[in-house]
């Protein structure tokens, strides 16, 4: 909640955020540092066919991106969301950090990069990072 | 056999199992082994493929599983739950995902498969040719063994 200039109180709108992992141990795990963020509203989706369907559903703020999943991977599904919003916020999250890789995904349009296993901390930077940063800049390898 | 590719792995899952879960003891010794590897009550199993092939295996007992889950999650659970199964999988994709990421950044395409984690009694895998390299890492939980086959593909 916070007050208007005018003083009026009105509800802060909740920042959104679409986990993408196959992995239920990772939603689950991330879903819960989301909790210990201000205002965070965490959806998810478990394969790359069901992130593009909720991107477009939701248009969520951020979205947090495994790479290695059956199917469609989070290379290939970061790229489909940033042809279709080139303005999307997509952290990749994955234990696959390899240098061309990562040069991978930020190619595909992925504005940050944390190496599995992530802490908090860093989880709270890469948001910030692409929050506060211009869409089309990149937040980096953190 | 690629030993170096062997001991990427293993030093990778022992200083992923040190983040994640405490202290592990030293792999005391790494043993070779003919196919079928010999399992127990709960594997997690990793594909390699790209310029060399093979698979890693970790195979540890239903408590071992259900303790290093519970410590992954921040509560105890029950028993083999599916988030627990889950849990079991992420470790190992972490550890071998880390492994394949030094692998490839040395200079080797490699890629790995999702893990799939099966559950039983007396698992056995079978493996058509290859000879495996079995690396014990004790946990506070108990032992989880690694085990490894890669070979080039010529």
């Amino acid at each position: 909640m916070h007050v208007t200039d005018e003083g009026i109180p009105v509800a802060k709108s909740p920042l959104t955020c679409l986990i993408v992992d196959d992995s239920a141990f990772m939603r689950f795990h991330l879903k819960r540092m989301m909790g210990s963020f201000d205002n965070v509203l965490a959806s998810e989706a478990a394969n790359g066919n069901e992130a593009l369907r909720e991107y477009g559903r939701l248009r969520p703020d951020f979205v947090l991106m495994d790479i290695v999943m059956p199917g469609m991977e989070g290379v290939e599904t970061v790229k489909r969301i940033c042809d279709v919003d080139p303005m999307a916020r997509v952290i990749m999250i994955s234990s696959v950090s390899y240098k061309e890789k990562v040069a991978e995904a930020m190619a595909a349009g992925a504005k940050c990069f944390i190496a599995k296993p992530v802490t908090t901390e860093e989880l709270r930077k890469a948001i910030e990072n692409v929050l506060c940063s211009p869409s089309a800049d990149s937040g980096g390898v953190i | 056999m690629r030993l170096d590719f062997v001991k990427i792995f293993i030093d990778s899952t022992a200083l992923l199992f040190r983040e994640l879960v405490g202290p592990t003891a030293d792999v005391p010794s790494i043993t070779m082994k003919p196919s079928p590897v010999a399992g127990r009550e709960v594997m997690a199993i990793i594909g390699l493929a790209g310029e060399a092939q093979g698979r890693v295996i970790f195979d540890m007992d239903l408590f071992t599983a259900v303790q290093l889950a519970g410590h992954m999650l921040g509560e105890p659970s029950p028993g083999m739950t599916p988030l627990v199964r889950s849990s079991i999988a992420e470790l190992a994709s972490m550890a071998i995902g880390r492994a394949i990421s030094q692998i490839n950044d040395n200079g080797t395409r490699l890629r790995m498969s999702p893990p799939t984690v099966i559950t039983g009694s007396n698992l056995v895998s079978y493996d058509q040719c290859f000879e495996t390299l079995v690396a014990p890492i004790n946990t506070v939980y108990g032992e989880v063994r690694v085990n490894i086959t890669i070979q080039d593909l010529d």
